[in-house]
């Protein structure tokens, strides 16, 4: 594996003193493409969260190994923005600036530049000055990918980007997950389609609030894997807490 | 009629006039940008608990040196700032939410100021610190306001894109910058300012009224921030106007007249506003959009 | 004869308050009336007021304990002429069996205007002349109540008069000072229609404000209209509790507050007037000032 990233060691990770990660041990490694994958509250997010810096862990440590914070790029599920806020889709894809631009500084031309080309990647050429409350689930989406591109991180953090759009967005914008591979970035995405990480993800992390498996895909995403995952869900689905449970293999 | 007799004639002939209509403009230019944000930050409610928040304060002024500029704009600041930053603590450590604890502060503070005046005032007090007198500003009111105003768009112009990213979307702001809170804070010392500003001319019942209703009104005629906040302050300098023309002509109170002047807008920006009025929504008339149909 | 007077008085005061054996008991209804009372009555007479200083006799309300005052009372006075409408009553509850005096007996009484009816202007005390009826008038009831000290009731009441008379004497003077076309105040005070009839000074009501609401622009700029109409400068405003709106109307038209004004009661005993002479003494002053500023 090349030079880790993001290394989590014996990780633990409470959610409103809910367990939601065990005891997690592994790296990202540097320009890897990973997916993580597993039932419903897996801890998938809460994991990702932590790994950004918004959770901190009870237990166990994140290594960042020197990347900052803003060498980071997060995409959120889609919950907490507002969608009625009076902004246009330039001005949101520019947030993504904010390393140039900083609290006060302007967006110089180049930076528009960036913008303008960012959005004709995602297939938005022309949506510029629309208001973001005009558009489909699906177009938004691409706004935010394109936000993504313009803030030219290292380390791309995706939680479920795909979720609730259409084939073609989806298409598109895997597209763009693989130019940011291409381009040796590290990209870590939770996903809820196994179809897709097969198809176009080599790395996958596979847990059940604690790791089931993490590494290459064909090896991770196997069916007795898989049968332990759902187990796990059904255990703590049927209200048993998760103390008493044996580490992964 | 003559034009001119009925709408600058008062101002021209009566000092206080005059002052009334300048105090009327600077509190325009500041409380119409701030209160655009409070309604996009769907925080309009806060922006009354806070009015009634600074009442205490003000109160304990009024207590220590009578009807004093100074003395009640510092105390309104302080007990403003207090509440606002202990109600954000509050929801932040226990399970109670932002709104619930300053509903809270709200009827404690609006009690408790009432209290403290009454032990020293007359009712005749306890009206002007509620209701304000926007007549008898003076020139120190004035540039108490003027300053306050100016501080306050310099501030917004400062923390625009941090303010819009937390209105807009705040996981991006603390993923990315990681304190949040901090503009959350400007943002509401900001609004305890201008509503000290305005609550010497119009009393600390309605000096968010001028904050809040036309920034309510703007909604139905702008579509982004700026226009938003420029119709606001628009829309509360028309409401001083024409409240201080209906004070003079009708022997009306003057603040209230100007606070109803502001509804009266609000009212017809619902009926008849270019955005989401009821006239857009039923009477559509000649298409003014335009923004692309949503495809997928 | 002047045995059985003695018996009849000795008899009277055993009847009266038992604490208080030979002294005379007087209820005055309000604080001027009080005044002339005790400088008349000496230490010959016992006196409760019933509207003490600083108290409005318009809107006074009485309490059980008034009415027992007045029920052991030996004589009453009162001012008469509609100031005090809540005596009849207070009277009646008492059950009291003093006598009535009424101090503006023989005054020549003014009309005024109160909320839009004519009526009879009760504040004759404010015109010297009439202060001098009042004096007469305590004197004599006094006299008929307490006949055995009568030559000391004569003596003090003399000695009051003289008073008056020199301080009528020293307000014409005063006034005299300002020329005739000055002689203007607006006041909120409606009590000085005996003065303004007495000594020649205009009193006008301010217009477009009330001491009990926030005035509108619309009054202001009455007001404001009326100060430059009528180029007075002096004002009187009860109850002015805002300084910054007297600040305003200052800067509008150059006019200024006067001061404090007393005219339907004395103030406390340690304040600007607390006799009734002492309310002349602080009040021409102040309007022979103002109304220089003219």
């Amino acid at each position: 594996m090349s030079d880790p990233v993001i290394t989590v060691s014996d990780l633990t990770l409470a959610y409103d003193r809910k367990p939601a990660v065990h005891h997690v041990n592994g790296s990202f490694g540097k320009g890897s493409l990973t997916a993580i994958v597993g039932p419903n509250g897996a801890g998938k997010s809460t994991l990702l969260k932590s790994i950004v810096g918004l959770i901190a862990p009870s237990e166990g440590r994140i290594d960042r190994h020197g990347l900052k914070r803003l060498d980071l790029a997060y995409l959120p599920q889609q919950a907490e923005i507002d969608r009625s806020f009076p902004i246009t889709v330039a001005d949101t894809v520019a947030l993504g600036l904010w390393r140039d631009t900083g609290i006060f500084g302007g967006v110089s031309a180049a930076g528009r530049r960036r913008v303008v080309e960012a959005l004709a990647s995602v297939g938005l050429h022309g949506f510029a000055q629309n208001p973001v409350g005009n558009l489909s689930a699906g177009q938004f989406q691409r706004v935010l990918f394109a936000r993504l591109l313009v803030q030219d991180a290292a380390l791309i953090l995706l939680d479920e980007p795909f979720a609730a759009i259409d084939e073609r967005t989806t298409a598109d914008l895997m597209g763009v997950v693989a130019r940011w591979h291409g381009e040796g970035r590290t990209v870590v995405a939770v996903l809820h389609d196994t179809e897709d990480v097969r198809a176009h993800f080599p790395q996958t992390l596979l847990m059940a609030r604690e790791l089931i498996g993490w590494g290459p895909t064909s090896e991770v995403l196997t069916d007795g894997n898989l049968r332990r995952a759902r187990a796990l869900a059904q255990y703590w689905n049927e209200g048993h807490s998760h103390a008493a449970h044996g580490r992964a293999a | 009629m003559n034009l001119y007799a009925h709408l600058i004639q008062p101002f021209a002939d009566y000092g206080f006039m005059r002052r009334a209509l300048v105090a009327c403009l600077a509190l325009a230019f500041g409380s119409g940008p701030i209160g655009t944000f409070l309604v996009l930050r769907r925080m309009s409610l806060m922006g009354d608990a806070m009015s009634h928040a600074i009442l205490p304060g003000a109160a304990i002024g009024f207590l220590v040196a009578g009807l004093s500029l100074w003395a009640m704009s510092a105390g309104g600041l302080v007990v403003g700032l207090a509440v606002a930053l202990l109600a954000g603590v509050i929801s932040r450590t226990t399970a109670l939410r932002e709104d619930a604890s300053l509903a809270g502060f709200y009827l404690i503070s609006l009690a408790a100021g009432v209290l403290i005046v009454s032990t020293r005032g007359s009712n005749i007090d306890l009206l002007h610190v509620l209701f304000g007198s926007i007549l008898s500003v003076d020139n120190e009111a004035l540039l108490l306001v003027a300053s306050i105003s100016t501080l306050s768009l310099v501030t917004l112009a400062l923390i625009y894109r941090p303010l819009v990213a937390e209105c807009f979307d705040p996981g991006f702001l603390r993923a990315i910058a990681g304190r949040g809170s901090l503009y959350h804070v400007i943002f509401l010392a900001l609004v305890v300012v201008n509503l000290v500003a305005g609550f010497q001319s119009l009393g600390t019942l309605m000096a968010v009224g001028l904050m809040m209703l036309p920034a309510a009104a703007a909604r139905f005629w702008a579509i982004e921030v700026w226009s938003l906040a420029a119709v606001s302050i628009a829309v509360a300098f028309l409401s001083g106007w024409a409240g201080l023309l209906l004070s003079y002509n009708f022997d009306m109170p003057s603040g209230p007249a100007i606070i109803l002047t502001a509804g009266v807008f609000y009212a017809l920006s619902i009926l008849a506003g270019r955005h989401g009025s009821l006239r857009a929504r039923y009477f559509p008339g000649a298409h003014f959009h335009s923004a692309p149909e949503k495809t997928s | 004869m002047r045995t059985a007077a003695a018996a009849l008085a000795f008899g009277l005061a055993l009847v009266s308050t038992p604490a208080l054996a030979k002294e005379v008991s007087v209820v005055a209804s309000f604080s001027v009336l009080g005044d002339i009372v005790k400088e008349v009555g000496g230490d010959k007479i016992a006196l409760t007021v019933l509207v003490g200083p600083d108290g409005d006799a318009h809107t006074f309300e009485p309490s059980p304990a008034d009415a027992k005052t007045l029920a052991n009372a030996d004589l009453l006075v009162v001012n008469g002429l509609g100031l005090e409408s809540w005596l009849p009553k207070l009277a009646a509850a008492s059950g009291t069996n003093a006598r009535f005096a009424t101090a503006s007996f023989g005054v020549l009484p003014r009309d005024m205007n109160e909320d839009g009816k004519d009526i009879t202007d009760p504040h004759a005390w404010q015109s010297l002349s009439n202060g001098a009826i009042y004096v007469r008038n305590v004197e004599e009831a006094l006299e008929k109540v307490d006949p055995a000290d009568a030559p000391t009731f004569k003596a003090n009441a003399s000695k009051l008069l003289a008073e008056l008379a020199g301080l009528d004497q020293w307000t014409r003077q005063q006034l005299a000072a300002v020329p005739a076309d000055k002689r203007k105040v607006i006041t909120t005070h409606d009590a000085f229609g005996y003065f303004g009839a007495a000594y020649g000074v205009t009193f006008l009501a301010p217009e477009g404000i009330s001491t009990d609401s926030e005035p509108s622009a619309k009054g202001l700029a009455a007001l404001t209209d009326q100060i430059k109409r009528e180029h007075i400068k002096a004002l009187f405003i009860e109850n002015m509790t805002d300084p910054r709106l007297m600040q305003t109307i200052s800067k509008e038209t150059g006019a200024e507050m006067g001061g404090e004004l007393y005219s339907d009661a004395l103030s406390a005993p340690d304040g600007p007037a607390p006799t009734y002479p002492g309310m002349f003494r602080n009040n021409v002053p102040k309007l022979v000032a103002a109304m220089l500023k003219n």
